[in-house]
C-alpha cells in the first residue's frame, strides 16, 4: 500500500545520507553526518589516562556528551548519553586500553527527524577516524508504523509526529568476509540481524515490531554499504591523529 | 587461583564469598551452567513482588511496590493549573524519579544517580505514550482550570529491576488515585470541599466534580531481562545487573500491546529469538502482576 | 507523540489556607487535636534493617511522621579530606516532595543536617574507625510535626543496627510551649501555633545532653520544667528503642 510522503520518497526510501570526516583539527576524530536535513557533528578525544572513579580500571571507558542545538541540558539529553555511551561500549574493543577514557562530544546541528539514529551514525564514523579499535561498526536506522500497520523508514520530524509509533533500531554493520558463508551465522542468523540497541516510543503490536526488525534489517545493510564506501574513500592518504 | 572444587570443609565455604566478590562473572556463570542463580531462582522466575496502596496519607494516591529487596513508593498530588491554549480541555501528568542518598551506597547527596533522569523520562514516555491516562478526565472548567497530577516515585532501596518497580508503583499509585472534589469560591479559585461545609453554604457555584477515581485505559507491566551469552534471565538483583551488562527492558499493556522494548547497548546482540523470548517471559509475568495488583486493590476495598 | 513544549505552567494547591491563628492562649487551655494529655507522646512504630542496600537503616513512624534512615560504612573518605586518625561523620537529611501539605517545602529545612551531625557527633567513639566515613543519610517521607527529635532517634537506630560503636543511644524529643501550656511531641499544626519550642538531645543511660535548642521567649523555671518533662520522655523513648533493638537481634538469632 503506498504512502504519500510529504518529500515524495516512498516507504522504503531513506534521506540522502552524507558523511564527511576529519573536518576538526583538534580532535583526534570528528565527523559530520547528515541524513536528508537532521545533522550532527561528532567529536573524539581519546583516550585520554585515568579512569572515574565508580569505572572498572581493567576496561577503557567511553564518556558522551550530547550538547543540544538550543536550551539546556535536560532529561531526554542525559538518557540520549546513556543510550549512546552503551551502544559505544558494546562496539569498541575494552580491553585494548585499559584504564583510559575516550571522551565523544556530540553537537545537533539540526534535528529534522531520526536524531538519535543519524548520532550513533556520526559517532561511530568519528571513532574509526580516530584510530579507537573497535570490533565492528554501529548502523542505525529509523522506523516508524503508520495506524494502517504499514512501515515508514526514516521518517523526518513532520512525520514522526504523525505516526503512531516510531523506533530506533542499530545494528551492526555487514560483513564482508572471505571465510564461507556459515561461519558468521548464530542459530542460523546472520550477525548483523543482531539488535545492538533499541528504544521504542509509542505503542504497537509483537507481530509489527518484528516487521519493523525486518524492514530495518533490509535498510541497515544500505546504510553500511554507503558507510563502507565513504570510509574507503577517505582512508587512503590520512596519518592517523591519536596522540 | 583455580576455580575451588567441591571440597566441602570449612576452607571450601570461605572461599565462596571471596570467589564471588574477585570473580563475580565466573561465579554467576557456574550457576548459569546448572541453570540456576545464586537466590536459587531459575532463570525465568521473578523476584517476589508486592503491592501496598495508600502508604501515604497526606496524598491523593499512593502506592509502595516491593520487588525482591527493590522498594519504591509512588505519590500522587494534584494541584490546579491553567490549560495551555493548545489543548484547553485537557490536564497534565507530571513524572519524576528520584534516587535518594538512602536507597544504594553508589549514590550521594551531590553526586546524584546517572540513571535518575532516565528512568524518569522512560516511565514519563511510556505512560504518556500508551494513552493509560486520558487527560481530558483531569479537566475541570475548560480553557480555566484543570488538574496537574505530579507523581513523584522515590527509590527505598535499589536492588535491580528499578524500572519495573517504578512503574509498578507509578502504575498502583494510579488505581488508587481519588481526585478530590472541588468548587470555584468567589475570587475564581478552586478550593477543595472540606466535610466541613455542608452543601450549597454560601454562593459558590456547585461542586465542579465530586471525588471519583481515575479510569485508567490500559495497565502497564514491564519485566528487564539480562541476555548473557545464550541465557536469559528474568529480573536480575544489582549485583547481576553489574556483572552481566546487557539488559533488556519489555511493557506490555494489558491488552498486550508493545508499548516500549529498550535495549541500551550492552555486550550481546539480540536476535529476534531472543527478542521472542523476552516478550514471551514478560506475557507471563503481566499476568503475575496483574493478579497481585488486583489483590491489593480488593483489600484496599474491603477496608 | 513527540515531546510538547518543556514550558512548566505555574500551579497552585487546592487545600484551603492554614486556618488563622486563634486569639494568645492567655486563658484558654489548649486542646490537642487528637485527644492526647499535654505530657503524652505519640505512640511510636520502630523498625531495624529496612533497607538492605545499607549497612544499617531504620524505619520509625511517630503518629504521622514517618522517616527512613540509611547508614553507610565505615567506608573510604573521599580523596580530598586528609588524613585524620579519626572518624568523620557526614549526614544529610532530605525531604520527599509530598512530605509537607503543600508540595516542595521540605527545602525550608536545609539546617537539620548539620544539626544532625552536631546531634549525634558526640555519641558517637570516632576512634574506632580512623581514616573511613560513616555517612548517616535520612529520608523524611511524610512531616506530622516533631520531625528534627524523630530524625535523630531513628538516626541512632540505624547506626546501631550498622554495628557503629558509641557511647549510648541518642534520643530526641521536643516541647512547644503554647500560652502557658506545655505540650510534648507536637504536631504540625501545634508547631504552628507555638510560642516557643524546646529541643532537647541525650544520651538516656548516661543522663547527659548532647544537644539543647531553644527558640522564642522563655523563664528560668518554665524552661526547668521543660527540660524535666523531656529527660523524662527521652528515657523512656530510650527504653522502647532498646527493646527494639533486642528484639530485631532475637528474630535474626532465629
Amino acid at each position: 500500500m503506498e504512502i504519500d510522503r510529504p518529500d515524495g520518497r516512498t516507504q522504503n526510501q531513506l534521506r540522502p545520507l552524507a558523511c564527511s570526516r576529519n573536518i576538526l583539527n583538534r580532535a583526534h576524530g570528528s565527523a559530520r553526518w547528515s541524513q536528508g536535513d537532521t545533522i550532527v557533528l561528532a567529536a573524539v578525544y581519546g583516550p585520554k589516562a585515568g579512569t572515574k572513579k565508580n569505572e572498572n580500571p581493567e576496561k577503557a571507558s567511553i564518556e558522551v556528551i550530547w550538547k543540544p542545538k538550543t536550551g539546556q541540558v535536560g532529561k531526554a539529553e542525559k538518557e540520549y548519553e546513556l543510550i549512546l555511551r552503551r551502544t559505544l561500549q558494546s562496539i569498541c574493543v575494552l580491553t585494548i586500553n585499559p584504564n583510559t577514557t575516550t571522551s565523544v562530544t556530540l553537537q545537533v546541528v539540526n534535528d529534522d527527524g531520526s536524531l538519535l539514529p543519524c548520532a550513533i551514525n556520526a559517532a561511530c564514523a568519528a571513532l574509526v577516524d580516530a584510530g579507537i579499535p573497535l570490533k565492528h561498526l554501529a548502523v542505525a536506522i529509523c522506523c516508524s508504523l503508520t495506524g494502517s500497520g504499514s512501515v515508514v523508514l526514516d521518517p523526518s520530524k513532520l512525520e514522526e509526529q504523525k505516526m503512531e509509533a516510531f523506533m530506533y533500531l542499530v545494528f551492526p554493520n555487514s560483513v564482508h568476509s572471505v571465510l564461507p558463508e556459515g561461519s558468521l551465522h548464530v542459530d542460523g542468523e546472520p550477525m548483523e540481524h543482531g539488535i545492538i540497541t533499541s528504544v521504542t516510543h509509542g505503542v504497537m503490536s509483537v507481530d509489527d515490531y518484528l516487521h519493523c526488525l525486518e524492514r530495518g534489517h533490509a535498510a541497515s545493510a544500505r546504510i553500511s554499504d554507503f558507510l563502507r564506501r565513504s570510509l574507503q574513500s577517505q582512508a587512503l592518504g590520512n596519518p592517523s591523529k591519536a596522540a | 587461583m583455580g576455580s575451588s572444587g567441591a571440597s566441602g570443609n570449612l576452607e571450601g565455604e570461605m572461599e565462596v564469598d571471596a570467589f564471588r566478590r574477585l570473580f563475580p562473572l565466573r561465579f554467576h556463570e557456574r550457576h548459569l551452567l546448572e541453570s540456576i542463580r545464586p537466590d536459587a531462582r531459575p532463570l525465568e522466575r521473578a523476584r517476589e513482588s508486592t503491592v501496598a496502596l495508600g502508604a501515604v496519607a497526606s496524598a491523593d494516591g499512593s502506592a509502595m511496590a516491593k520487588i525482591g529487596h527493590t522498594t519504591m513508593l509512588a505519590a500522587i498530588k494534584m494541584e490546579v493549573m491553567t490549560p495551555s491554549s493548545e489543548s484547553p480541555d485537557e490536564g497534565c501528568v507530571a513524572i519524576d524519579f528520584h534516587m535518594p542518598p538512602i536507597c544504594s551506597p553508589f549514590v550521594r547527596p551531590g553526586r546524584p544517580a546517572e540513571v535518575a533522569p532516565v528512568i524518569a523520562k522512560q516511565l514519563s514516555d511510556a505512560i504518556t505514550s500508551s494513552g493509560m491516562i486520558n487527560l481530558k478526565e483531569l479537566s475541570l472548567t475548560t480553557g480555566k482550570a484543570a488538574w496537574m497530577a505530579y507523581l513523584d516515585v522515590y527509590c527505598l532501596d535499589a536492588d535491580g529491576a528499578l524500572f519495573d518497580a517504578a512503574l509498578l508503583s507509578a502504575v498502583a499509585a494510579f488505581s488508587h488515585l481519588q481526585i478530590p472534589a472541588v468548587s470555584i469560591n468567589e475570587d475564581g479559585r478552586v478550593v477543595t470541599m472540606s466535610r466541613e461545609d455542608g452543601d450549597g453554604k454560601l454562593a459558590n457555584d456547585p461542586v465542579i466534580k465530586e471525588r471519583r477515581k481515575l479510569t485508567l485505559n490500559c495497565i502497564l507491566f514491564s519485566l528487564t531481562c539480562i541476555l548473557h551469552k545464550k541465557y536469559i534471565l528474568a529480573d536480575p538483583t544489582a549485583e547481576e545487573e553489574s556483572v552481566m551488562e546487557t539488559h533488556v527492558t519489555v511493557v506490555l499493556d494489558s491488552s498486550s500491546r508493545l508499548v516500549s522494548l529498550y535495549k541500551p547497548g550492552g555486550p550481546v546482540l539480540a536476535y529476534a529469538s531472543a527478542v521472542q523470548d523476552c516478550i514471551a517471559l514478560t506475557r507471563h509475568r503481566v499476568k503475575e502482576l496483574q493478579k497481585i495488583l488486583n489483590e491489593a486493590i480488593s483489600d484496599m476495598e474491603v477496608d | 507523540m513527540a515531546g510538547k513544549a518543556a514550558s512548566v505552567p505555574s500551579t497552585y494547591s487546592p487545600s484551603p489556607t492554614q486556618k488563622k491563628k486563634p486569639t494568645i492562649f492567655k486563658d484558654v487551655d489548649w486542646v490537642r487535636p487528637d485527644g492526647r494529655g499535654f505530657h503524652q507522646c505519640r505512640p511510636a512504630f520502630l523498625r531495624t534493617s529496612a533497607v538492605n542496600a545499607a549497612s544499617g537503616s531504620a524505619y520509625v513512624e511517630f503518629g504521622n511522621t514517618k522517616v527512613i534512615v540509611s547508614v553507610f560504612g565505615p567506608r573510604e573518605s573521599k580523596k580530598a579530606m586528609l588524613y585524620s586518625d579519626v572518624g568523620r561523620l557526614n549526614c544529610n537529611v532530605s525531604y520527599t516532595t509530598f512530605a509537607t501539605p503543600i508540595r516542595g517545602q521540605g527545602s525550608d529545612h536545609k539546617e537539620f543536617s548539620s544539626m544532625l551531625h552536631k546531634a549525634l557527633e558526640g555519641a558517637i567513639i570516632l576512634e574506632t574507625f580512623p581514616k573511613t566515613t560513616v555517612d548517616v543519610f535520612a529520608l523524611v517521607l511524610e512531616c506530622g510535626g516533631s520531625d528534627l527529635p524523630v530524625v535523630i532517634s531513628c538516626a541512632s537506630l540505624a547506626l546501631a543496627d550498622a554495628g557503629i560503636m558509641m557511647y549510648d543511644l541518642v534520643t530526641a524529643v521536643s516541647v512547644s510551649c503554647l500560652g502557658k501550656n506545655l505540650v510534648i511531641d507536637p504536631i504540625s499544626e501545634e508547631e504552628s501555633f507555638q510560642d516557643g519550642s524546646l529541643m532537647i538531645t541525650c544520651l538516656p543511660s548516661r543522663n547527659e545532653v548532647t544537644q539543647l535548642t531553644l527558640t522564642g521567649e522563655w523563664s528560668t523555671p518554665k524552661i526547668h520544667e521543660a527540660m524535666e518533662l523531656c529527660l523524662d520522655a527521652c528515657s523512656k523513648l530510650g527504653e522502647i528503642m532498646r527493646s527494639c533493638l533486642k528484639e530485631a537481634v532475637s528474630i535474626s538469632k532465629e
